[in-house]
């Protein structure tokens, strides 16, 4: 990308325009398995952000400041994926200590934010692209928006499937991934604003 | 005395963590060995590849480090430079290597030898056709004068139905020659 | 369980994919084309074996306390190997599959058999476990590639031979190229595998 990209302009690109979920094909586990109550999607997603954040500014730092300053950087995935799973434990007993009802509500959740593939993407995209560490933080944070964004989209249309009369073959998982063709195929629009 | 155990116990798991990170590092690093190299070298290539197809008759380039200009040659004499930049196209960034003739780079005086497209993310059959030869031979010995899409009084036609893939391509190859051009004078000075 | 029984249930009855719902994401980013599905497919089954045999090797000296930042940097360490082997020599692979070859490293199917077979079973068990998943994932790869490939540029090729069908390939349907197309692709074939068994079933 463009370095002279504007820091919104990144914003919008990763959150829409380049939405993880829709066009990057990021973060479709939790994507499939949490959405069915909004209140979920909308705790999962905003537990990702926090991660999501937290990882891209660590490793970013990491990156420039340890593995490049040794020419090292084919450790990268190994510690990036620490640098995650780290964090995901600290928010995890951080979240226990302050709000019990939120951390029963995440479940299984929270530990697996380590292995979903759209923050170590994050992770990845933020050095690929070269960005500098004020664009790596608006990035993420985009990022992260879109995510939640499409994981409470959704989240509320499924709720309403769960009603609704579908083929017999198609109930559950299979109509989930042609809803998020259909609005894979509506994001498209957001290619003008950039 | 009951600390013992405790302590035993609390350290034997970090250490067998850290045992299990000294040998990844060490795996690790004796990959890095033996693939580094090979990288290298298939960086080198790639380049000489995209190099010659713009400038056929090349037999050797070198690279001026501080402008980021390749600079081309055939036996002793210079034919052009060369030099990459990147547009933001409808699916990501598109890579582009833009190939300028050796000439006094007067004004009005700044011929394209021609554009090559490294990489890009555009829509299949549509975006795509900026790989294809109606659009991309008309950078073929464009002066630089005329670098713009033709609605915006330039000579390059945009791709029909892939006005964004077209204006990408074309913003990003005038933009950079624009930025680059008081560092190709210099350079040609010093070389010639 | 014996050997075949152990390989076959990651093709058929658990299939990653299409049953359990792991490795979505490289199985939907990776399927435009059958050489990067079976490109993908060797690297995830390469991975998915020498971590099983490691975890398995070692689950009886392996403290509980460490068990679960033992296995990812095993499993980093493996992907960082094939990341780089494909870097220095298959570099248009390399480039074709991008990011998605270090994002192995969490592929909820690797972790997900390491720690729920490998690090509890025999090395013969999780070897046989290792590449009935790997190849289950490898089957499920390669049916969504063949379907978006085919209606998405109207010809398939493996290694540079293949079948073009001629009314397609002057009018390929773009759309299965593109990600809305894979979502379309694997969720028809969802729903068929469920019509299928509903039809067995009675």
């Amino acid at each position: 990308m463009d370095s002279n990209t504007s820091l919104l302009g990144i914003f919008i690109t990763m959150a829409l325009v380049n939405n993880l979920i829709l066009s990057k094909f990021l973060g479709l586990c939790p994507f499939f398995g949490v959405s069915k109550k909004l209140k979920n999607a909308v705790s999962m997603g905003a537990a990702v952000v926090v991660v999501m954040f937290a990882a891209s500014v660590v490793s970013w730092l990491l990156y420039y400041g340890i593995l490049e300053a040794y020419d090292i950087m084919y450790m990268r995935t190994v510690i990036f994926i620490l640098v995650i799973a780290s964090l995901v434990q600290i928010l995890e007993l951080t979240i226990r200590r302050t709000n019990v009802n939120l951390y029963n509500a995440l479940g299984i959740y929270l530990p697996l934010i380590t292995t979903n593939c759209a923050v170590l993407g994050v992770t990845f995209i933020n050095v690929d692209n070269g960005f500098g560490l004020a664009e790596t933080v608006v990035s993420s944070l985009g990022a992260g928006i879109g995510f939640t964004l499409v994981l409470a989209m959704m989240s509320g249309i499924r709720e309403r499937l769960d009603i609704a009369d579908v083929p017999k073959s198609f109930e559950g998982i299979p109509i989930a991934f042609i809803v998020a063709m259909l609005l894979g195929i509506s994001f498209i629009a957001f290619g003008g604003l950039v | 005395m009951s600390n013992k155990p405790s302590i035993k116990k609390e350290l034997v798991p970090v250490l067998f963590l850290t045992i299990v990170v000294c040998i990844a590092v060490v795996a690790l690093t004796l990959t890095n060995d033996a693939t580094h190299q090979p990288i290298e070298d298939g960086k080198a290539s790639a380049t000489v590849a995209l190099l010659s197809e713009l400038f056929p008759e090349m037999t050797d380039y070198s690279l001026d480090d501080s402008t980021a200009i390749y600079v081309i040659k055939q036996d002793s004499d210079i034919v052009g430079y060369s030099f990459s930049t990147s547009g933001n196209g409808y699916g990501g960034a598109i890579d582009i290597l833009v190939g300028i003739n050796k000439t006094d780079f007067s004004e009005g005086n700044i011929i394209l030898r021609g554009i090559s497209i490294i990489s890009q993310g555009e829509t299949p059959g549509l975006g795509t056709k900026i790989l294809e030869d109606p659009f991309l031979s008309q950078f073929q010995g464009l002066n630089t004068d005329n670098l713009a899409l033709s609605q915006n009084g330039g000579h390059i036609d945009a791709i029909t139905g892939a006005t964004i893939s077209s204006s990408a391509v074309t913003d990003a190859v005038s933009s950079s020659v624009a930025e680059k051009i008081d560092d190709l004078r210099q350079l040609n000075l010093e070389v010639s | 369980m014996s050997f075949f029984k152990n390989f076959n249930k990651g093709i058929f009855k658990e299939n990653p994919v299409l049953v359990l719902l792991l490795g979505l994401c490289p199985t939907l980013a990776v399927s435009t084309s059958l050489d990067n599905a079976l490109g993908m497919s060797a690297a995830v089954l390469f991975v998915l074996i020498s971590a099983n045999i490691i975890v398995s090797l070692i689950r009886n000296f392996t403290p509980e306390k460490v068990r679960i930042p033992v296995f990812i940097v095993i499993i980093a360490t493996l992907v960082t190997i094939v990341d780089l082997s494909m870097q220095a020599f298959l570099p248009e692979l390399s480039e074709s599959l991008g990011m998605f070859i270090p994002l192995i490293v969490v592929n909820c199917i690797i972790l997900g058999r390491a720690e729920a077979f490998a690090s509890k079973n025999s090395l013969k068990d999780s070897v046989a476990d290792a590449l009935g998943m790997g190849v289950g994932f490898g089957v499920a790869i390669f049916l969504v590639s063949f379907f978006r490939q085919l209606l998405g540029t109207g010809e398939v090729s493996l290694f540079g031979v293949g079948i073009s069908l001629p009314g397609l390939s002057s009018n390929p349907m773009a759309i299965f190229i593109l990600p809305y197309g894979a979502f379309m692709v694997l969720g028809c074939l969802l729903a068929t595998m469920r019509y299928l068994e509903v039809r067995k079933n009675g």
